[in-house]
């Protein structure tokens, strides 16, 4: 990847010779491929990955149907939307299932183990604290603190050797395949008293390493790693993989468990000794894990009895995993494990919510349902049919733990780690997919199971907490130490839930919801010590932002003399004050800072920072707040923090006000009809938003006539003043304002407020008088042409867009700024030429109005991934992008527009965007992106997100989290060229273009009004286009508009093929002569010449990189 | 490359078909001598009698070579479309045979030059700036430009009109009675028929008869809407076998 973005933008470089020959290679193959395949069409798709229309011919459409064929038939009309689901999902299924050949290989490696394992040999009694029996090579992973307790210990063979978990009951799916095995610790080596003092979890750690010792002695067993169970350190694993080649394909995970009967551990190991028991409170997080040693077996039996009922229920809990999967949580301590799911789901057939007799579709959807519904932090669950006398009832329970579900035997806590935000993201996540499975315009398929949700690319802001070392001082800070305790010393999970209810407390209805990662279970080689809790990577937090509230810097609290004013003060500490607002009302409040949209999207960064510091003591320093790392490269100008939507609203006002003195004009010849604003700017996704400009006339000159400014030679090139495009509909037939305005034949330029307008007139009949011809019979016939096309899309489409994005703004605050990053980084990749704002424009509304399986992006910087997400995933050749603006189309226009694209794909753009007045056409994308720069764009989108990710993700990473949005590879350049139109450089990658350098602006100089400032004067563009007129036949040329310094040229493959010689092919070429045979080759060296010359005054140097072409 | 031997000679250099490639070069400082401003080729009819100038009486510059002369436009310079940068043909239209026959023997070695001081040719940011002052234009002269035009606008349709007139007068019986029979008499004053009509008077049509019909009355009637009924989903089944075959061959079923 990275030796390709070189290639592509060096200037004068035939690097992308191969890759753009292998295109059209590949597209040759393909040609042949469809020729090919279109006679054996019938024997089945085979290599080609196109959709064409289904051709069937009358008889098979007709046939008197099959008893067999009906019934099918019916049930995919009737369960599903389509059979499609039904049968994507039985792909899914065939794709996770464990094959044959795993199986086996399961089946003999367990054999294997179970053999080695019967085979332990009996060790002396020792003293609990002497390790010395144990080899060097096998450590003990347990943190021995303190190091000497009483007790005895021996290593004996296991009583028995069992398989529990989801192989047994056919739910293991892949990826990841792991099996576990309940080893149990024969009773001679536990002690009834050994609950006291933590000596049971200690006896446990030390039988696992005795196993450990005695397999790394055997070929049979490849590595060896220790684990433990939901980040529990007290509950260590032995994971065990095959020797060889098979050793990523599955792990076996041992569990040593003590025998049922020997020891049911009293409720009051909690905390072993040490403390005084605390009442009432049922089965804490110590005594889950105890339990949780005991039952495995037991939840076995349960589950394998429900799942013999019910046929679908392996696919059913299958198909939730990797629902689950896909969202991150089903993985760390406190997640909704394929455990927890298999027992949700035996618990809705138990309870009869659902029958025995539903698919595994159905399965999902009513657990889903189920869990959208049904809030266990607040009502819990219990499968216990009828638990004994002694199990604590669903109350005690949740006095205990944030989230409730019981097992069979009433005494375990499945949910016991899970925090309350973790269920509620659940909940969240659940309610989301209802919506999008309902959703007869979308793909529910992908969106539910198929496309992943990382935390990053799903939540508005991120932050993470870096020291994680910190946050045990937070727990002596919360006085957290009995919950520390329970915790068997994890600090980090000790700590979470108060944070996460702190935060929430303080963010209230600012976020819709708050989450975090699920640490990982940490895994550590057996020779080695356990890791320490401060080294698991740093905990990251999402939040979904509430747009209406997110930004507001008001926080106000009850009044001074409430009761809960105290409340209040203590939340907010010294930032709470008293404040007296307009409507009389004398309240605590907080007030946080910011002047510009930038700073106040910021606004939960100071709530978090402030909050953690002033509670929790973990300092500014370890958090590390990812949610507007990006936004600086879209600030305009060097003091102001602003990042141009304040610009951007100015402009739409100064319009506004333009707007309505045109429609009071009188004496017009005309009536106006309509005025549609046609520019970018206009809808808050400029990149950098026209701002006014006040001109020091010395740097001018002028012309004579009429006084308007012009650029002067030897004054450095002025400011660039974008022409926002203004369209004036008049009728059909048919006060005096001061404003300096120019007119010319197509438009006129009217200057308003530092802004410069451009007003085009237009009739909207125009495009169809155009259309107009008349056959020699006398009929009048309409017929298309690029003439009216153009006209159209500049008189009809494009104002129709602005004002229909200009309303996406004002639901989706975020959408301007998600539009401007896109195009930046579009600029910044050399690929805005390609794709035009209008289309970036469009891309990014379509993630605000399609965002399954998300909620529509909430800051510029989410927008920006999802969009970087959207350009590498989606699949142009054979699916449209359907924006549904407005909301205006339906189900039917859906299968309208799909039909009509696969019937057609061929003609149509190879990046074809579907909105609701262009269903067929996909006019944006008529001209470009050609196949080979879509396939770039792909490429550069897929491995930019990669690497932003990675940024945003881990702080250790070297590089800025801007590179994404820096020019690609060898562009460097030490000083900029000319003064260049548009906007200034990505914040640190370069010196700024000059033309920002004072003077070029007048300081404090009044302004004269009547002299016309220079409009749309681009020299860049200019000369860009004079490039590619003279040469665009040999080479591309590309630029990035937002503050490059650089034109990079790039030579066509075949452009230095020799060609016949002819008249009309003698541009840029030179004649050879061979014999009698006149042969014309590009003339690299006056190209060269012509390029410095046709930029003269603009171009520093033209440096051609002459790895693999010569001049 | 390196310039080929015809080059550095003092000959011309011809090359087949009867072409000589003239060299040029922009500027007098410029070192690449083979400018593709530059690739002048002629190809003379040289007839008249041959005298040593180079007079020269027009220059005519088009985008591709042809014999075509471009039909003279009368619009206004306000309103003639911008024209294509880039690379022009010139036709150069010498005063004398003989100036050919002079250009076709330009020793090889000898390159024109395109920029002198004396006839300095404007590039890059100068360019630019004079056509930015050149594109200013004044309202008034603009207006007359667009009242000329339609003044001639309305001219032209007085004349049709005129036209017309005539041509209804001679429908009119002359004095001898007689009245001249012509096919576009009817034709002019009849609506011209467009496209659309016509689909919209169809559509209409069958839209009517789709009223008039009933459904699922007679048990044919019903049988033929499930038949079709079980056609659709068959159909559709078959769309999605194949799209699940393209997915399955994107290998689109991996969930992770």
């Amino acid at each position: 990847m990275k030796r390709k973005t070189n290639e592509m933008t060096v200037e004068s470089e035939r690097g992308m010779d191969e890759e753009e020959s292998s295109h059209g290679e590949g597209e040759e193959e393909e040609e042949e491929g469809r020729k090919g395949t279109k006679r054996s069409m019938k024997q089945g798709v085979s290599e080609d990955v196109v959709l064409r229309p289904v051709k069937m011919t009358r008889g098979e459409l007709y046939k008197p149907p099959t008893a067999e064929e009906l019934n099918q038939l019916k049930e995919a009309e009737n369960l599903f939307h389509c059979s499609l689901l039904k049968m994507q999902m039985e792909e899914l299924l065939k794709e996770v299932a464990l094959s044959e050949r795993r199986k086996r290989l399961v089946d003999s490696f367990v054999l294997k183990v179970t053999e080695l394992l019967h085979g332990v040999p009996e060790t002396d009694e020792v003293e609990l604290s002497d390790q010395s029996w144990l080899s060097e090579d096998v450590k003990v992973p347990f943190l021995l603190v303190p190091k000497a307790t009483k007790g005895k210990f021996h290593m004996a063979p296991p009583a028995s050797v069992s398989l529990i978990g989801s192989y047994p009951l056919g739910t293991c799916t892949k990826p990841r395949v792991s099996v576990d095995l309940a080893v149990t610790i024969p009773a001679g080596v536990l002690h009834p008293k050994d609950a006291l003092n933590q000596r049971y979890p200690r006896k446990r750690a030390l039988y696992l390493a005795g196993l450990a010792q005695h397999l790394s002695s055997s070929p049979d067993v490849g590595t060896m790693r220790y684990s433990c169970l939901h980040g529990n350190r007290l509950r260590p694993l032995l994971l065990l993989t095959p020797p060889g080649k098979d050793s990523g394909s599955l792990t076996l995970r041992v569990h040593a468990c003590p025998r049922r009967a020997s020891s049911r551990p009293a409720a009051s190991t909690r905390r072993g000794t040490t403390s005084a028991p605390t009442g009432t409170r049922a089965s804490p997080p110590g005594d889950s894990a105890l339990l949780g040693d005991l039952l495995p077996r037991v939840h076995l039996q349960f589950l394998s009895a429900v799942g013999a009922q019910c046929a679908a229920f392996a696919d059913g809990v299958a198909l939730l995993k990797v629902w689950l999967r896909q969202r991150e949580l089903d993985q760390g301590a406190g997640s909704f494990s394929g455990f927890v799911g298999s027992m949700l789901v035996a618990y809705l057939l138990t309870t009869h919510r659902v029958s025995n007799t539903m698919t595994a579709y159905q399965l999902l959807r009513n657990c889903l349902h189920f869990l959208a519904s049904t809030d266990l932090t607040e009502n819990g669950i219990s499968l216990a049919k009828n638990p004994d006398s002694t199990a604590p009832s669903l109350s005690e329970f949740h006095s205990a733990f944030p989230v409730v579900f019981v097992d069979p035997s009433g005494h375990l806590n499945l949910c016991a780690d899970m925090t309350a935000n973790t269920y509620k993201q659940v909940q969240h996540e659940a309610t989301l997919s209802l919506q999008f499975w309902d959703d007869p315009t979308l793909d529910g398929f992908q969106a539910l199971l198929m496309t992943p949700k990382p935390l990053i690319r799903t939540y508005d802001h991120l932050f993470q907490l870096c020291g994680l070392v910190k946050l045990q001082a937070s727990c002596k800070k919360l006085d957290l130490l009995n919950e520390l305790m329970d915790h068997s010393g994890n600090y980090v999970l000790t700590a979470l839930p108060f944070i996460l209810s702190l935060l929430q407390r303080g963010l209230g209805e600012r976020v819709f919801l708050l989450t975090h990662s699920l640490s990982p279970d940490p895994e550590w080689p057996v020779d080695s010590e356990p890791p320490k809790h401060k080294d698991q990577p740093p905990l990251s937090f999402g939040l979904l932002l509430n747009p209406e509230f997110a930004a507001s810097v008001l926080e106000k609290g009850p009044p001074a003399d409430s009761p809960k004013a105290v409340e209040f003060r203590q939340l907010w500490g010294s930032r709470s004050e008293l404040r007296r607002f307009q409507d009389g009302s004398i309240t605590e409040a907080v007030l946080w800072a910011g002047a510009s949209a930038y700073q106040k999207r910021l606004v939960p960064r100071d709530i978090i920072t402030h909050l953690l510091q002033l509670h929790a003591d973990i300092p500014e320093s370890s958090v590390r707040y990812t949610g507007g790392l990006l936004d600086d490269v879209i600030i305009r100008g060097r003091e102001a923090c602003s990042t141009g939507e304040e610009a951007s609203l100015k402009v739409v006002q100064s319009y506004d006000d333009l707007s309505r003195k045109l429609w009071q004009l009188e004496g017009l010849p005309l009536s106006i009809t309509a005025v549609q604003g046609a520019h970018p700017a206009l809808r808050y996704t400029q990149v950098f938003p026209p701002e006014p400009v006040k001109l020091d006339y010395s740097f001018f000159g002028r012309e004579k006539v009429s006084r308007a400014l012009v650029p002067s030679e030897d004054k450095p090139c002025p400011v660039y003043i974008t022409p926002v495009k203004v369209i004036c509909h008049m009728e059909g037939s048919g006060k005096q304002h001061r404003y300096t305005c120019h007119a010319r034949p197509a438009h006129l330029d009217v200057c308003k407020d530092g802004l410069v307008f451009r007003i085009q007139v237009a009739y909207h009949r125009e495009p169809q008088v155009l259309r107009e011809t008349i056959t020699p019979e006398g009929m009048l016939c309409y017929r298309d042409n690029p003439e009216a096309q153009a006209l159209e899309l500049e008189t009809v489409h494009r104002p129709y867009l602005t004002s229909t994005l200009h309303g996406l703004q004002q639901q989706h605050p975020s959408f301007g700024g998600a539009c401007r990053l896109a195009k930046r980084w579009l600029g910044s990749q050399l690929l805005s030429g390609d794709v035009s704002d209008d289309v970036a424009d469009l891309l990014v509304a379509s993630l605000f109005l399609q965002a399954a399986p998300f909620t529509p992006p909430g800051s510029p910087q989410l927008g920006l991934l999802r969009f970087l997400h959207l350009l590498s995933t989606f699949d142009w050749k054979n699916s449209p992008l359907v924006v549904n603006l407005n909301g205006q189309l339906t189900a039917p226009d859906y299968v309208e527009i799909k039909n009509d694209f696969i019937a057609s794909r061929e003609t149509l753009p190879v990046m074809f965007i579907a909105t609701p007045k262009d269903k067929k056409l996909s006019v944006w994308t008529k001209d470009s992106p050609s196949v080979q720069m879509l396939q770039r764009l792909t490429v550069v989108a897929a491995e930019s997100l990669r690497v932003l990710e990675a940024q945003l993700v881990d702080p250790s990473q070297p590089q800025d989290v801007r590179v994404a949005l820096r020019p690609p590879g060898r562009v460097r350049r030490p000083d900029p060229p000319q003064p260049q139109a548009g906007a200034p450089a990505v914040p640190g990658s370069g010196p700024a273009p000059r033309h920002l350098s004072p003077g070029r602006r007048a300081r404090g100089r009044r302004q004269r009004r009547g002299a016309l400032p220079v409009v749309d004067y681009d020299p860049v563009g200019r000369y860009l286009a004079e490039l590619k007129d003279s040469f665009g036949e040999l080479a591309l040329f590309f630029c990035d508009p937002y503050g490059g310094t650089v034109i990079a040229v790039l030579w066509k493959p075949q452009a230095f093929a020799p060609l016949p010689f002819k008249t009309s092919q003698m541009s840029a070429r030179r004649v050879e002569v061979t014999g009698e045979e006149a042969r014309t080759v590009p003339n690299v060296e006056a190209i060269l010449e012509d390029i410095r010359i046709l930029g003269e005054g603009l171009v520093k140097k033209v440096e051609p990189r002459t790895e693999r072409w010569v001049v | 490359m390196a310039p080929s031997k015809a080059k550095r000679s003092r000959e011309p250099c011809v090359i087949p078909g009867g072409f000589t490639v003239l060299p040029l070069k922009f500027s007098t400082d410029s070192d690449v001598v083979c400018d593709q401003h530059s690739t002048i080729l002629l190809r003379g009819g040289g007839e008249g009698p041959v005298l040593a100038v180079w007079a020269i009486q027009s220059v005519e510059l088009r985008e591709r070579p042809g014999t075509a002369e471009p039909a003279e436009s009368k619009l206004s310079r306000y309103f003639t479309p911008a024209q294509k940068e880039g690379f022009k043909v010139g036709y150069i239209v010498f005063k004398n045979g003989s100036g050919v026959t002079a250009a076709k023997s330009h020793p090889a070695d000898a390159p024109l030059v395109v920029s002198t001081e004396q006839r300095p040719v404007r590039t890059g940011l100068k360019k630019w700036i004079h056509q930015y002052s050149n594109s200013l234009i004044q309202p008034d002269k603009l207006q007359a430009d667009v009242d000329r035009f339609m003044q001639e606008y309305d001219k032209k349709k007085e004349e049709s009109e005129q036209k017309k007139k005539e041509a209804e007068k001679q429908q009119e019986e002359d004095e001898e009675g007689w009245v001249k029979v012509t096919r576009g008499a009817r034709g002019s004053k009849a609506r011209p028929h467009s496209e659309a009509a016509n689909q919209k008077a169809l559509q209409r049509e069958s839209r009517k008869k789709k009223r008039k019909e009933l459904l699922n009355f007679y048990t044919w009637q019903h049988r033929n809407t499930q038949r079709e009924h079980i056609a659709e989903l068959r159909k559709k089944f078959e769309e999605d076998k194949q799209r699940i075959a393209v997915l399955r061959a994107q290998r689109k079923f991996k969930p992770y």
